[in-house]
């Protein structure tokens, strides 16, 4: 059957199926049959996209340039991703929709939590035979507050589909198609966490601590390996109080083929038969929770890395399964299986797919990451045709991560003075960014080709790109500046700050850019009297702009935003007091997001992978914006998009959007 | 301070005032409500400190 076929039958049949709840028979939009397109790549940096439009290697962003308009779009303080998305979908600032950073804390206790989503736990349980089985439901909450600009599109009639964008799980519901994009958690509930099954003891090296996934040491017997997928816990087994309810597994078998350098898999009534370097497709897997009563599903995918004379066999964080999703990830939940329909299976529904912890554990190699990375973007190419094929009118928004993630991992490879470049490594992988720019390129064309002179299209980015060659540890500093007291002096390795003495401590780092102060009535144990907070704050601020990195006299630190100033909305009292704008070049320490005070050098080299980074003073990072026509507007920033987005189709401007319409500049 | 009180066994109240003392905290008071809410937190979380770091660790961010 050819493509075009497959989509016209799926979508009439999704239409049938939808009719009556996803807008239609609605009133037209305000400007009649034409289409408003966003085109959305994660960190395209604007100076890297000139360089390679000068070259010649992106024709369709200079034609689309030269047809219309390219600016640097202004990024969110902040310039996380989270905090950005959050910015361009509500049209606010963080003080209206209350995203500050990736990680958040709790001020009555100190403990971090991921920022967007909110998991509660069912709270009545009817018990049975060692079994519980929740009487109420749990519950999922988008802790991200304003309406989604798509809402009013909804509101006012306009159809609407939004392919996953950040900051929206679960995805808010009403008449339009929506999947959820950075934010969608993987089976376990965290960003993604992978599984390596080996009996090579030299992995993990000796003292590494493997994070974002698990090394299995395993024993090979006759040939054959026995090991099990560890899946969520098991919340429905009864346990006696003050434990933890069991890991719930899914076994399988490996038989290794030494002489073929393969092995065979054998899991949940499948076989899979892989050589070495080769993955598998999506495997479905069931995590029993109460046998023939409850499971919950979930897909995975196998690398087969060797079978002889060590087996390494890489298993992909579980994904939700988009045909019979276990937490809600579309809008309305049918779509996610339609999508998986136009696949031809499941696909990655991870917010953040590419598995960059694995390649910097060296678990996946640069070849090997990349695979991966593009079997992502393959998955997303395939969605996107579909969806660009079905777009007859009202409002694509479509977004792709590539460019983020291999931003971030390959920056290395091209630039020889970064502390983590390594010529023998690296030289084969130079190219890697310019190409992935070049396939963000034919993405583009294929839009500008669907898309005709009255239809609006615009690209853009949440942010740019620097490099980042030296880590900050903030929480040190502030330790060394007297800011906080440790109840244990001599113990730097406790997570969380959990050796802090809250008695003796003014101010504290969590997350990767906020400063809090212990602040009597608001954290459980504050000193900082809310009198003295104002002078606290430019005390610090003062001092950390004057930190210089001693072996070059850079300075570290570009700008110290006060949050009570730069945000605006009913969420800034949640805010970290202050936000720390690094300079090109540095970022706060992956220990410093966690409440961690490492000992030694404040400033040390990043020698991780992880090698290009946005988390900066916004200035340094801005996104790029391209339009079909030209932008009025002198600075554009991302809250600027939503209201241009709803007065295209005539919707009047929210009272609680900040932004102008860029191409009238009003 | 002036909210409800707990009674503790003599020998246990010994034990908390000398730890609370060598840890650095004020009073046995900020030692046993930091303990308390510590503890409360992961209770009503249903996660373990360990758990919030792994889920934490998959993103690129931190390590």
């Amino acid at each position: 059957m050819n493509r075009e076929l497959k989509y016209l039958i799926i979508a009439t049949a999704l239409v049938m199926l939808l009719a009556g709840g996803c807008g239609s028979g609605k009133s037209a939009p305000a400007n009649g049959e034409a289409k408003v397109m966003v085109l959305a790549f994660d960190g395209l940096d604007p100076i890297l996209l000139n360089q390679w439009m000068d070259e010649g290697a992106l024709p369709n962003f200079v034609k689309l340039k030269k047809d219309g308009d390219f600016k640097k779009l202004g990024t969110s303080i902040p310039p996380q991703s989270p905090v950005a998305w959050s910015n361009f979908i509500t049209g606010q600032n963080p003080g209206g929709h209350g995203i500050f950073d990736f990680i958040h804390r709790d001020p009555k206790t100190y403990l971090p939590f991921l920022s967007t989503t909110k998991t509660q736990a069912p709270e009545k349980f009817w018990k049975l035979a060692g079994y519980q089985i929740p009487v109420d439901e749990g519950s999922v909450t988008l802790m991200r507050q304003g309406k989604a600009f798509w809402q009013y599109l909804a509101d006012a009639g306009v159809p609407a589909t939004i392919f996953s964008i950040p900051s929206n799980y679960p995805p808010v519901e009403g008449p339009f198609r929506s999947i959820s994009g950075m934010g969608t958690p993987d089976l376990m509930g965290g960003y993604g966490s992978f599984s390596y099954f080996t009996d090579d003891p030299t992995i993990p090296k000796e003292g590494e601590e493997v994070t974002g996934g698990q090394v299995y040491q395993v024993s090979v017997d006759n040939g054959e390996l026995k090991a099990a997928i560890t899946g969520p816990k098991n919340t429905f087994k009864v346990v006696p109080e003050g434990e933890y309810p069991p890991d719930s597994t899914v076994k399988f078998t490996v038989h290794i083929d030494p002489e073929n350098d393969a092995a065979t898999i054998d899991i949940s009534r499948q076989r899979i038969l892989l050589n070495r370097g080769e993955w598998s497709d999506w495997v479905g897997i069931e995590f029993e929770m109460i046998p023939y009563a409850v499971s919950v599903k979930g897909i995975v995918r196998f690398l087969l890395k060797s079978a002889h004379p060590h087996i390494g066999l890489y298993v992909s964080p579980i994904n939700i399964d988009p045909r019979d999703p276990a937490l809600p990830i579309s809008t309305p939940p049918e779509y996610a299986q339609e999508l998986a329909d136009v696949e031809g299976g499941p696909f990655y529904t991870q917010g953040i797919p590419e598995d960059t912890k694995a390649l910097s554990h060296n678990i996946l190699t640069n070849e090997e990451f990349l695979q991966q990375a593009h079997t992502v973007l393959s998955e997303r190419l395939k969605l996107y045709d579909y969806e660009l094929y079905r777009f007859q009118r009202g409002f694509l928004f479509f977004y792709f991560s590539s460019s983020d993630q291999l931003t971030h991992m390959f920056w290395r490879t091209m630039d020889r003075n970064h502390p983590a470049y390594d010529p023998e490594k690296d030289a084969a992988y130079q190219g890697v960014l310019k190409d992935t720019y070049m396939r963000m390129d034919k993405i583009l064309g294929k839009a500008m080709d669907k898309l005709g002179d009255q239809d609006v299209l615009m690209v853009m980015s949440d942010h740019g790109f620097a490099p980042f060659y030296k880590s900050f540890h903030l929480n040190s500093w502030l330790l060394e500046n007297g800011y906080v007291q440790l109840r244990d002096p001599d113990d730097r390795s406790a997570d969380f700050l959990m050796n802090v003495n809250w008695s003796g401590t003014k101010a504290y780092a969590l997350g990767i850019n906020g400063l809090y102060l212990n602040l009597g009535g608001r954290e459980r144990m504050g000193v900082v009297p809310v009198h003295r907070a104002d002078a606290l704050l430019d005390e610090i601020s003062n001092k950390l702009l004057e930190v210089v990195d001693p072996e070059n006299g850079k300075k570290v630190i570009a700008k110290v935003y006060k949050t009570s100033e730069v945000y605006k909305g009913p969420y800034k009292n949640l805010a970290p007091d202050l936000i720390i704008g690094y300079a090109r070049e540095y970022r706060g320490s992956w220990q410093t997001a966690l409440g961690n005070f490492p000992e030694g050098a404040l400033i040390v080299p990043n020698k991780d992978e992880w090698s290009g980074d946005h988390c900066m003073a916004a200035e340094v990072v801005p996104g790029s914006l391209l339009a079909n026509r030209p932008v009025k507007l002198s600075d554009p920033k991302l809250y600027d998009l939503p209201v241009t987005i709803l007065e295209l189709f005539g919707i009047e401007r929210p009272k609680d959007m900040i932004g102008h319409n860029i191409f009238t500049g009003k | 301070m002036f909210g409800p009180k707990v009674k503790l066994e003599k020998e246990l109240f010994e034990r908390v005032k000398k730890f609370a003392g060598r840890a650095g905290y004020s009073s046995v008071e900020e030692f046993v409500s930091h303990v308390l809410e510590k503890e409360l937190a992961q209770i009503d979380e249903g996660e373990s400190e360990e758990e919030i770091k792994k889920k934490l660790a998959g993103l690129g961010y931190i390590s």
